[in-house]
């Protein structure tokens, strides 16, 4: 096999599984007990039961499931056309594209941070195995990585808005809400903070934890010792020999957080109200709104399944053996 | 590694998971808070000196609005809003009546099928065009014509005939019966612009549209929503009829946690909560230059009883016993609401017995003549033993085959309400009864019980939302037990439906009020719920930055909240 012909078989492996994920999302939402309308309206509103029926035909709900509704969503997304949100009344994509914005804005900031400081915490606590450095370095990853992240959030909200003056909510002042991003840039930047810094403290132990262990797996390869012998001083030991080999697990586990924090960070999203797609997600599928569940959804089943091609392909730029298996 | 991979996965998928599930607690519906009215009209504040810096009262909120077209609008924060930017021909007051809103007068000819309404001369739309007569009128009759497209109002104009505008100044609405609870109907038929609403064809496209625009009449100008970020904004409306409110901007923001909330108002961000968490009401009231709202909501919590008849469709699955009016009877002794007060609701809430809370109106539909049974064990069980329910050797009674073992079933969002199925369960026990306890998911409970009966008891709750008891006292009649009705119950009884039609005719406030203390009397006769708790809201804000709003403590049935526009046109800053 070529390599070519090994990425476009991943890539069609990406697309089916893709299609799965929206064929058992489809059917997962559906057979969910309970009525969309009565859920997008609530309960102990006066609406009559005329109505109800009439809302349930403008949604497609009277026709059966399958093949009907089925091939009516088809239909609509072969035209590149999402629907609209039933408890939104706007456009799926529309309400994606501006709940994403914010979401990646916080994700990038929160992962790259955290790689940062996890890798390079994780490099220093194996390279100086047993020191106080490392049972420090472990002892701080470990406190965070275990610690809730919604009680961190709101430790992280009580002391940084008390002390620091910093926001308590949302992703930019009320009073800049509608202005452009780019006049509104130090506002939408101190919105960021906290939930950053949660986002960070929480994701940094795993990858120090990962980066450690795979450092000190590293380090006992004979191919190390070489290295050593051949009279490398221990930066270029590190850097030329350990780095690459033990960056494969963290590569993976960037790749799977990548994916799955797309769905936002939900619980800092909640604490910090700041409106990315986690609230999104929550709210849909409280309200039943199937359209835009099955936006969202697919958002995701892309993001996560994309993020593991990437690491695939990335692990056989790192790791030359994995290129034509 | 595959251990870590699979772990977060799982943890992912997990958070995911409970957070769909716990979410928020349901929205409370439909119109704003409040009950009663005064005869005066209110006045505005006095508006402070020009060159001032305007004055900002910021808010927060656990909901943003779902829309602020009042077509399609179905939560009780988007109702706040529009009690803001738009009048309508009456509104409520704090104690119970009506004042006038866009209607100077109004009077109801004598066979109670006509009103007129004489409207307030010079209102205008906050566009700066003046208000006449004949758009109110094509506002009512928009909305009684098209019960799609105006889904959340449309029931409000059930039995009008049709909305008329002799002259500029007049609204006559003639109606087929004499309707009793016609100005709490009108109350929330709000004058839109009618250049805003009348461009659509089909009753999709109304229901999509957003409103973010909106030109009303009322108080406060909408200059900002925006919907993903969860704000609103509104400045003070100088040209409002009765004067400019004297807190210039009114900024909503959304909060997602009420811890934040807390923190948010404790750092100074914003002045004004909207709902206090129960678990931080200590908490608030510790913080210096607060003061802390707590009155009566007219919602309840319940104990519904399955009430089916034998001969419904599809048949009911409850347990028989609970036909026996002993059972319930012993159920209702049995139940120590006090303890649902301070265990769950932390005091904040009071024991009640009726669906009509006491915060109707004032008290004016509550009806004070009948007592709650006593919490007693031992009434209980005489009533039990005297029903020849002899307890068996586990000790559940039972008769004739039947035992008195039952499902208690609850929403799952809630986190309170596992909380009172245990104290339920444990009171029924020491007499006898054995209550299994269940989280199941709202939906569910809707599909188990509206119009179907396969339920034994569901503890629920109602928001009591509307200000007129005529919705709450329809969800006992009995075709409001269909797919798509109101009735959980199955509660069926001639007598009290005629009562509820009755009701409604009544133009005589004193006669509704007897009719409605009278089908009080029935429900707590035949018991297909037993109420538990009337529950309190709770607000707060910064009364060391804003005064004039109403001194809650001294008027105890005083019904509207801060945010009510009554209520903001008399606040003002702190000089």
């Amino acid at each position: 096999m070529t390599r070519t012909d090994v990425i476009l078989r991943k890539f069609a492996l990406a697309a089916v599984t893709i299609a799965v994920v929206v064929l058992l999302n489809f059917i997962l939402f559906r057979v969910l007990p309970g009525d969309p309308v009565r859920a997008v309206i609530g309960r102990g509103v006066r609406i009559s039961a005329e109505t109800q029926a009439a809302l349930r035909v403008q949604f497609g709900l009277d026709k059966p499931v399958f093949p009907d509704q089925f091939i009516d969503t088809l239909g609509q997304w072969a035209q590149g056309n999402l629907g609209v949100s039933w408890s939104q009344r706007r456009p799926v994509a529309e309400v994606l594209v501006a709940k994403l914005g914010n979401t990646l804005l916080l994700i990038t900031a929160g992962q790259l941070l955290s790689i940062i400081l996890g890798v390079g915490l994780g490099l220093l606590a194996g390279w100086r195995r047993k020191t106080a450095l490392d049972v420090g370095a472990l002892t701080f990853s470990l406190i965070t990585w275990a610690t809730p992240t919604f009680w961190l959030g709101i430790i992280l909200l009580v002391a940084g808005s008390a002390w620091l003056g910093l926001p308590t909510a949302g992703s930019r002042d009320p009073g800049n809400v509608g202005k452009p991003m780019l006049e509104v840039l130090p506002d939408i930047a101190e919105h960021l903070i906290l939930p950053t810094l949660t986002f960070t403290l929480v994701y940094l132990g795993q990858y120090m934890l990962i980066m450690r262990s795979s450092v000190l797996e590293v380090l006992s390869e004979d191919y190390i010792l070489t290295a050593k012998a051949k009279g490398l001083t221990v930066w270029q030991t590190l850097t030329r020999h350990a780095l690459k080999n033990a960056l494969l697990p963290v590569v993976t586990l960037i790749a799977l957080n990548l994916g799955f924090t797309v769905a936002g960070a939900i619980y800092i999203e909640t604490v910090f109200s700041y409106d990315g797609l986690g609230r999104l997600f929550q709210e849909a599928l409280n309200r039943q709104d199937y359209p835009l569940l099955q936006g969202a959804f697919l958002l995701l089943a892309v993001a996560v399944v994309g993020s593991n091609l990437l690491a695939d392909l990335i692990y056989a730029y790192l790791d030359p053996r994995v290129k034509t298996t | 590694m595959k251990k870590v991979r699979a772990l977060l996965q799982a943890s992912v998928l997990a958070s995911l998971i409970l957070t769909a599930c716990a979410g928020p607690a349901a929205p409370t519906a439909a119109p704003s808070e409040g009950t009663t009215a005064p005869a005066t009209e209110p006045t505005t504040a006095p508006a402070t000196g020009g060159d001032a810096e305007p004055s900002e009262l910021r808010i927060a909120w656990g909901q943003d609005p779902d829309t602020l077209n009042p077509a399609y609008s179905f939560l009780a924060v988007s109702y706040t809003i529009f009690d803001l930017m738009y009048s309508a021909l009456v509104k409520e007051g704090p104690n119970g009546e009506y004042y006038g809103d866009l209607a100077d007068t109004w009077e109801v000819s004598d066979d109670g099928l006509t009103w007129t309404y004489t409207l307030r001369p010079n209102i205008v739309f906050h566009d700066g065009t003046p208000l006449v007569a004949e758009d109110v009128a094509w506002m009512i009759n928009t909305i009684k014509d098209d019960p799609e497209g105006w889904a959340a109002l449309n029931s409000y104009t059930a039995g009008f005939v049709e909305a008329t505008a002799p002259d500029v100044g007049t609204v006559v609405i003639t109606t087929d019966y004499p309707i009793s609870n016609m100005n709490y109907r009108v109350s929330v038929l709000y004058a839109v612009k009618r250049a805003d609403f009348e461009g659509f064809t089909t009753a999709e496209e109304l229901q999509n549209f957003t409103n973010a625009e909106g030109v009303g009449t009322g108080a406060y100008k909408l200059v900002t929503y925006d919907t993903d970020q969860g704000v609103v904004i509104m400045e003070a409306n100088a040209d409002f009829y009765a004067g400019a409110p004297a807190i210039d901007r009114l900024i909503f923001q959304t909060f997602d946690s009420g811890d934040a909330q807390v923190q948010a108002f404790r750092a100074g961000d914003v002045d004004l909560l909207y709902d206090v968490p129960s678990t931080a009401v200590e908490t608030v009231r510790g913080i210096a230059g607060t003061t802390v709202v707590q009155r009566p909501t007219r919602g309840f919590t319940e104990l519904i009883v399955n009430a089916t008849l034998p001969d419904n469709d599809p048949a009911p699955t409850g347990n028989p016993a609970l036909a026996d009016l002993a059972v319930r009877q012993a159920m209702s002794h049995a139940i120590n609401k006090q303890d649902i007060v301070d265990i769950v609701w932390q005091g904040l809430a009071r024991p009640e017995w009726s669906i009509i809370a006491p915060a109707f109106s004032g008290g004016f539909y509550h009806n004070d003549a009948i007592t709650d049974h006593a919490f007693s064990l031992d009434s209980a069980r005489e009533v039990l033993d005297a029903a020849g329910w002899v307890p068996g050797s586990d000790g559940v009674r039972e008769k004739d085959g039947m035992r008195l073992e039952f499902r208690l079933e609850f929403d799952a969002d809630s986190d309170s309400y596992p909380r009172i199925a245990d104290l339920i369960a444990t009171n029924f026990r020491e007499v006898g009864m054995e209550a299994t306890p269940a989280a199941v998911d709202s939906d569910t409970l809707i599909a188990r019980t509206t119009g179907v009966g396969d339920f034994d008891l569901v503890i629920w709750g109602w928001g009591g939302s509307d200000p007129d008891p005529d919705f709450m006292l329809s969800i006992m009649t009995c075709g409001q037990f269909v797919s798509g009705g109101w009735s959980d119950s199955g509660y069926c009884n001639e007598e009290y439906d005629m009562l509820y039609a009755e009701q409604q005719a009544a133009l005589d406030p004193a006669e509704r009020q007897r009719i409605i203390h009278e089908m009080q009397a029935l429900l707590f006769r035949d018991l297909p719920y037993i109420v538990l708790t009337n529950e309190d809201s709770v607000q707060a804000y910064r009364s060391d930055l804003f005064t004039g709003f109403p001194d809650y403590t001294a008027d105890s049935t005083y019904g509207l909240g801060l945010t009510d526009a009554y209520v903001l046109r008399q606040a003002q800053p702190v000089p």
